[in-house]
């Protein structure tokens, strides 16, 4: 692979998050507890994609529904790999399990049903044109009750066994942590980027009124050791220490409040062509 | 995709003589008082000619003889005057018979004309123009028009009567393999169409066309030819469009939208559309530029084109020039969201007889260029699909609309590349690239065409062409503009030039199929 920068390609900011999606977030953070410098891109118009987040360097790129996902191609392809360590410990593997299959589940249905699908709207579809926005989350609304399993006539159980998961999940995770700095010998892995991730944006994106947050907050080792790794990854901005990132804004985020000029620009070309037509018709 | 040929004829082959109505025309002055036995009528010519004249070969009593002497005099008469001058007269009334689902209004604002003549001659001109807009409607299986004297009282007048024969079965359907002058490629289309539905000479269709460049199109339309007293159609168009470009530029585009034609005159026309598109690469292997762009998009844009084409034909110009000019605006939606571009392209072409063998020179030049609008949109990407793409199989003689067919190149050989993404540990290949396009495109054309010696071959088509043509593309956009020059543009042009034999062939309905096969191609590096 060419020596070219890294760039992470992931959804929108939001919720003070970088990127509050909460399978780009953890990428995110695995980038950073590696201190490898990296951009940091939006792709707005396709929410809907089970490629992002992705990774690129020149001619490379490590997409997410490849091998695993981004973290794991980066980790096979020799670029980035904090877990080489890891691999022996007995409780890799199921905490790995626990993290990628209940609470990823909890995660889902937290986003998508459990708070009325608000915070998921806001997250993916608030950029795309509304009717575009609206179809697509309606869709994926639907993708994820047919993921889950969830019908109409299961919903309520359904709902108390995803809880009740992600219930013995924060139990054991918190117990895992203990007081330490990281889930692992107090070094960091991928487990951390990937826990890391749900944390923040089940304490950030999710409502006050969410299940899944309330479950959270009941372990406090849980919520300092995401809100001081947060501090410490995300809002400590640049430092010389630490790994650079640079956002490209989105280019809708560009669109947003445009200048006077512009929007008279905007109204003289309309006023043209419908000028025009009225001229061609009489 | 197709469009229904709606040349009416002139003549109308099913309607037959009918005897009630053989009057021949009063030869006498049209201002004089007529009484209620002496009702004049004028019929298409045929039946005028089987009226007046009768069929020779039948024996005829004397006096029906004496009256075809009279009637013939008569018309002779009447010819005689209408060369020396116009006839005074005026329409009374229009009678309109025949129209049981069809409504009314429809009809009356066809024939229109026949309300403002104030002669014979004119009477005569409009009838047959509103005999053409009748049938032009394509509702109808039969259109008659009679011409009678008006009303005793009041000389000078004529009435009109108009007969139609809606059509019987409103209900067809055609399937064919179609080349299209514009088209990028051959298309076999399938198609329902219904007519009349609700009474306004309404036309349904629906259609299903697969192209030979990987495209596939389901749409449905709607053709009203009067609409809330607009003197244009009305057509409307939902269709579901995909195109497969994963060969040239790693991606796939998917339509759903509805196009309305708002207005269409001879040299105008104007049309709406509105799009969900979307573009994705299953592939996973497209390089940078087209990754960034992979997504949905909303469109929403207005199209204007002029087209003013004097040539003798659009497949093998011989003669005459044409020009066309397209302008399109898009991001027309209160959502500031929606795909914001603008884009021009011209087109103009002129063909020039020699005055042998069907020689002919064509000489033609195109260009294009299409940019983002909005906050800061000259830093911002153009949109991928509204980008010119040069190079494939169309021919640039016939195709008119744009800079994109160059002859010699593959299909969007021509560009900005910029290469595919590389997997490691597979055998990927190191020179794939993805095509581009360009903001900015030029191409020039000269095509001397002419046929063979051989009959057999003259009465085929077949004919052979020599062709010089030249053209670039760049990019402006992403301040790309800032260092763009006209030097360096000009510099980089591609070229080619070469001879080839056009074979045009017809298959199962097609309209013009040509096999063009160019074996000495000079190509510029």
């Amino acid at each position: 692979m060419e020596a070219e920068e890294l760039t992470l390609v992931a959804t929108k900011p939001s919720f003070d998050l970088p990127t509050a999606c909460p399978l780009c977030l953890p990428v995110f953070i695995f980038l950073k507890l590696a201190h490898v410098p990296f951009r940091l891109s939006f792709n707005s118009i396709f929410p809907d994609s089970d490629q992002i987040p992705y990774v690129e360097s020149g001619t490379y790129v490590a997409y997410n529904n490849k091998n695993g996902g981004v973290i794991e191609c980066l980790k096979q392809d020799g670029i980035v790999d904090l877990d080489s360590e890891f691999q022996s410990i007995p409780d890799w593997i199921s905490i790995k399990a626990m993290i990628n299959s209940w609470l990823a589940d909890a995660m889902m249905y937290e986003l998508w049903l459990g708070s009325g699908g608000r915070s998921a709207y806001k997250i993916y579809y608030s950029d795309p044109p509304w009717p575009i926005g609206k179809v697509l989350f309606l869709k994926q609304v639907y993708v994820v009750k047919q993921r889950l399993g969830i019908t109409k006539g299961n919903a309520e159980q359904r709902e108390d066994e995803i809880y009740k998961r992600a219930n013995i999940a924060y139990g054991a995770l918190s117990t895992r942590l203990g007081e330490q700095n990281f889930l692992f010998d107090d070094r960091p892995s991928s487990l951390d980027a990937t826990f890391l991730g749900h944390a923040l944006v089940t304490l950030h994106a999710l409502p006050d009124t969410s299940v899944l947050r309330s479950k959270l907050l009941e372990h406090d080792n849980i919520v300092r050791y995401a809100e001081k790794l947060k501090m410490e990854l995300i809002e400590s901005g640049s430092s010389s220490s630490g790994p650079q990132f640079h956002s490209v804004p989105s280019p809708s985020a560009q669109r947003k409040g445009p200048s006077n000029w512009s929007k008279l620009l905007h109204l003289k070309v309309i006023f043209l062509y419908f000028f025009l037509f009225l001229l061609l018709i009489s | 995709m197709s469009n229904p040929d709606l040349k009416p004829e002139l003549t109308t082959p099913d309607s037959k003589p009918d005897p009630e109505h053989q009057k021949p025309f009063g030869t006498n002055d049209a201002d004089e008082e007529e009484d209620g036995d002496d009702e004049n009528d004028v019929e298409d010519e045929e039946e005028e000619d089987v009226d007046v004249f009768g069929e020779p070969d039948r024996p005829k009593p004397r006096t029906r003889e004496d009256k075809f002497r009279s009637d013939k005099l008569k018309m002779e008469s009447l010819l005689r005057r209408m060369q020396s001058g116009p006839v005074s007269l005026r329409v009374h009334d229009v009678i309109v018979k025949g129209n049981t689902k069809t409504k009314d209004h429809v009809i009356a604002a066809e024939i229109e004309e026949l309300k403002r003549v104030g002669s014979m001659q004119e009477l005569l001109k409009a009838s047959q123009l509103v005999n053409l807009r009748l049938r032009a409607l394509d509702v109808f299986d039969a259109v008659k028009i009679t011409l009678d004297s008006g009303p005793p009282e009041l000389p000078g007048t004529a009435n009109v009567t108009i007969e139609v024969v809606e059509t019987a079965n409103p209900l067809s359907g055609q399937i064919g393999a179609y080349t299209k002058a514009e088209a990028r490629s051959s298309t076999v289309e399938g198609s329902l169409k219904y007519k009349n539905l609700f009474g306004y000479a309404d036309i349904w269709d629906g259609s299903l066309a697969y192209g030979c460049d990987h495209s596939a199109e389901l749409s449905a339309g709607m053709y009203l030819p009067r609409f809330k007293g607009l003197a244009t159609p009305v057509t409307a168009r939902a269709y579901l469009l995909s195109q497969d470009w994963l060969k040239f530029s790693s991606y796939k585009e998917r339509s759903l939208g509805l196009s309305l034609g708002l207005f269409s005159s001879t040299y105008h026309d104007v049309s709406y559309n509105l799009a969900w598109r979307t573009l994705t690469d299953p592939s996973q292997m497209s390089s940078r530029p087209v990754r960034r762009q992979l997504g949905h998009n909303l469109l929403s844009s207005l199209k204007y084109t002029f087209k003013f084409d004097q040539r003798n034909s659009s497949m093998r110009p011989t003669r005459g020039y044409a020009f066309v000019s397209t302008s399109q605006i898009g991001g027309l939606a209160p959502d500031t969201r929606c795909l914001r571009f603008l884009r021009q392209e011209f087109d103009l072409r002129y063909a020039v007889p020699l005055g042998f063998y069907r020689a002919a020179l064509n000489f033609g030049i195109s260009g294009g260029v299409v940019f983002p609008w909005g906050n800061g949109s000259l830093s911002r990407p153009s949109s991928l699909p509204e980008r010119f793409f040069l190079g494939g199989n169309v021919s640039p003689l016939c195709a008119l609309g744009g800079p994109t067919a160059l002859w010699g190149f593959k299909t969007r050989g021509l560009g900005p590349t910029e290469p595919k993404r590389q997997v490691h540990g597979e055998n990927s290949d190191p020179s794939g690239v993805d095509f581009l396009g360009g903001d900015l495109a030029v191409t020039a054309l000269a095509d001397l065409s002419f046929d063979l010696p051989l009959r057999w071959f003259r009465e085929k088509g077949i004919h052979v062409h020599a062709f010089a043509c030249a053209g670039n593309v760049a990019k402006l956009t992403e301040n790309e503009y800032q260092n763009f020059s006209v030097q360096k543009f000009v510099e980089s042009i591609r070229s080619s030039v070469g001879v080839g034999l056009v074979i045009p062939t017809s298959l199962f309905r097609m309209e013009v199929c040509s096999l063009s096969l160019s074996p000495i191609i000079f190509q510029s590096k």
